[in-house]
């Protein structure tokens, strides 16, 4: 079990070195360059400037320096902001983004394995039926529809009862949390409860299963004990993936409720062309996805006994 | 003759499908003594595992239906139910071994835990004493070193370990019948022979009786008392091992005894298949259901479906050729005594 952690994190250290090298020739290639800014400089001061930080060596140069100051944790400093550099912007909001991704994942996993298993349990009944309904609206309903749905449903109900038991918008307390995680983790929820619902309908017709019910298990034992922990699995391998593109992915869901989370330094970042923001976040955001997934990997052996001993 | 452990009369079963209904047994009746072994033969889809699924209630409802008869496990109804005398039905009083053990065992779950779970759940052991008697369990089906097996899971087992795991999981609750449905038909034919030996054991052991379903006859020769044959989806012929093989009285067990190979060099000859296919379910056919295929069809035997005739104690054929005023000797066909 140690060697494999071990392979995966080194494996995940390659990942990441990727990445940033793709990233690093990616931006390189964009058109234009920090310095040609709305104010055209004089030749002779843009080479002063290139000069001053080092983007006049060869692109080797450049890139050797930049994956030093990589190793060294240093992302630089941004382009357009004030005094800012780049690993406080990610320490300041990346924590915002993470604990909403993460509410927003537990909703997601705890409604799918529900729901999915409540679907294959009342298969082509009413339930089943409603709920598969809510499945299609959930995969196809975009999530800035949900975020001002989930607004107005707050307004109305605050209005109705004449105090506020849940703020529309904001950030700070638990109570801020809750409504835009539910609406972020809406599509995956979705996702999961159609993923579970298959691999929970495969587990019903199983043989296992039908040697728990000539063993004469009561139904609630065999659904806890013999049909849950073998359909969870499909769940868990997309969860590593989920968790990553839920707390990236956050960034409309974070504006419509002005939440102060990394997804919109991150597209500022992009729409302002400011360099070091934006590696440092791909790059970031890239580790992050990498290690869920090991996490995730992790996770998998430890659930089913064939993934940890071979 | 005393009165059987298990009594079971007139059964049938049917399944809704797109096709429409299918009618996969259709008035089984059978009795099974304490201690015996009952074989039932037949070729897939003749309903023998509809027949004990159904006794068992394992049968999914829908599509499936058992539309009549009934099954006395010492007198007391278990058709439909669950629990009888206080005991259990699946699991207590009857235990239940499949054909694939490789897909048969929950994969995320030690072997022994699955053995100690009926124990858990039937018998009120606490955890430690059901794990304590899972590992005496696979003791008894001879799994070497069983304390360290018990933690392993079924992928580190081979198949004919697993078939024995499975034989612990069922005899563990001391059933008073075990079905073992194709025990050995996913085995590879040396491990047969070892788990046929060791389910003979058990059951010297334990005094259970015994369902075996298969459909190879070499097996049935070694293992059964007696012998019901089954065809698309009632018993043909039953009787005891020897009045089934050497008094063969209907052509259907003529046949399959023609298709079996045999090691003794003074028969030498070519296996004969018996041509033809089952009939349709959907659509029984209103005469005997294996006129079309029977080399001795009378005019008969295509109209009237053919009623059970007892040619001697407890041996029983459903064959018009049986009747008094047929008119037929076959070859190699008992008939009771009648032409001789």
């Amino acid at each position: 079990m140690w060697r494999y952690t071990l392979k995966r994190l080194l494996q995940g250290l390659v990942t990441v070195w990727f990445i940033a090298t793709a990233t690093f020739f990616a931006m390189h290639n964009v058109p234009g360059d920090p310095l040609s800014g709305e104010r055209a400089a004089t030749p002779e001061i843009r080479a002063n400037l290139e000069a001053r930080y080092g983007l006049d060596q060869p692109l080797a140069t450049q890139y050797i320096i930049y994956l030093e100051n990589f190793i060294k944790g240093d992302f630089g400093i941004s382009y357009t902001q004030r005094n800012r550099q780049v690993n406080d912007i990610i320490r300041e909001h990346f924590p915002v983004s993470a604990t909403l991704g993460i509410l927003a994942v537990m909703f997601a996993a705890m409604g799918g394995v529900l729901f999915g298993a409540l679907t294959a349990l009342f298969r082509n009944r009413l339930p089943d039926t409603i709920i598969m309904f809510m499945v299609i609206l959930g995969i196809s309903v975009p999530s800035f529809v949900f975020a001002a749905l989930g607004q107005l449903l707050l307004v109305n109900i605050n209005d109705l009862l004449g105090f506020s038991i849940l703020p529309v918008a904001g950030w700070g307390t638990v109570s801020h949390m809750l409504m835009p995680a539910l609406v972020l983790g809406m599509g995956t929820m979705a996702y999961l409860t159609r993923l579970m619902r298959s691999s929970m309908l495969e587990i019903i017709n199983s043989d296992y299963v039908r040697t728990a019910k000539a063993k004469g298990l009561p139904p609630e034992r065999i659904f806890a004990k013999h049909q849950l922990r073998n359909a969870i699995m499909p769940v868990i391998t997309v969860l590593g993936p989920a968790i990553a593109a839920i707390t990236t992915g956050g960034f409309v869901v974070e504006l419509v409720f002005a939440i102060p989370g990394l997804g919109r330094y991150f597209v500022q970042a992009v729409q302002q062309l400011d360099y070091t923001v934006i590696m440092g976040t791909t790059v970031f955001y890239g580790a992050f996805l990498v290690f869920m997934v090991i996490l995730v990997d992790l996770l998998y052996g430890w659930i089913d006994p064939r993934v940890r001993l071979q | 003759m005393s009165a059987a452990l298990l009594e079971v009369s007139n059964l049938h079963v049917e399944f809704d499908t797109y096709g429409g209904t299918v009618q996969a047994v259709r008035g089984v009746s059978f009795s099974l003594e304490a201690g015996r072994t009952l074989a039932i033969v037949g070729e897939s889809g003749c309903g023998k595992s509809v027949t004990v699924q159904a006794m068992m209630g394992l049968i999914p409802m829908p599509p499936g239906r058992v539309m009549q008869g009934s099954a006395l496990l010492r007198g007391h109804e278990i058709l439909g139910q669950k629990v009888i005398n206080g005991k259990e039905i699946r699991g207590a009083e009857i235990g239940m071994i499949f054909q694939d053990p490789m897909s048969s065992l929950n994969p995320t779950m030690t072997i022994g835990d699955q053995i100690a779970e009926p124990l858990v759940v039937h018998k009120g052991y606490s955890n430690k004493k059901a794990w304590a008697r899972a590992v005496e369990l696979l003791e008894l089906v001879r799994i070497p070193e069983a304390e360290k097996r018990a933690k392993q899971y079924p992928f580190e087992f081979s198949g004919g370990m697993l078939q024995r795991a499975m034989i612990a999981m069922a005899i563990s609750c001391q059933p008073t019948v075990l079905i073992a449905d194709e025990p050995t038909t996913a085995l590879d034919v040396t491990i047969q022979a070892q788990i046929l030996d060791l389910l003979k054991d058990v059951q010297k052991e334990t005094g259970m009786a015994l369902i075996l379903i298969t459909h190879d006859l070499g097996v049935v020769a070694r293992m059964a008392d007696d012998v019901a044959v089954m065809y698309a989806g009632q018993i043909v012929e039953s009787g005891s091992v020897d009045d089934v093989f050497y008094r063969s009285a209907h052509p259907y067990t003529q046949g399959l005894k023609r298709a079996m190979p045999s090691n003794d060099p003074s028969i030498a000859r070519n296996l004969q298949a018996i041509e033809g296919s089952p009939p349709d379910l959907f659509a029984p056919p209103a005469g005997c259901a294996y006129a079309a295929r029977c080399p001795h069809s009378m005019q008969a035997c295509e109209r009237y479906a053919p009623q059970v005739f007892e040619l001697a104690n407890a041996h029983n054929a459903r064959c018009w050729l049986q009747h008094e005023q047929s008119p037929h000797r076959v070859e190699g066909l008992y008939l009771g005594g009648r032409h001789d």
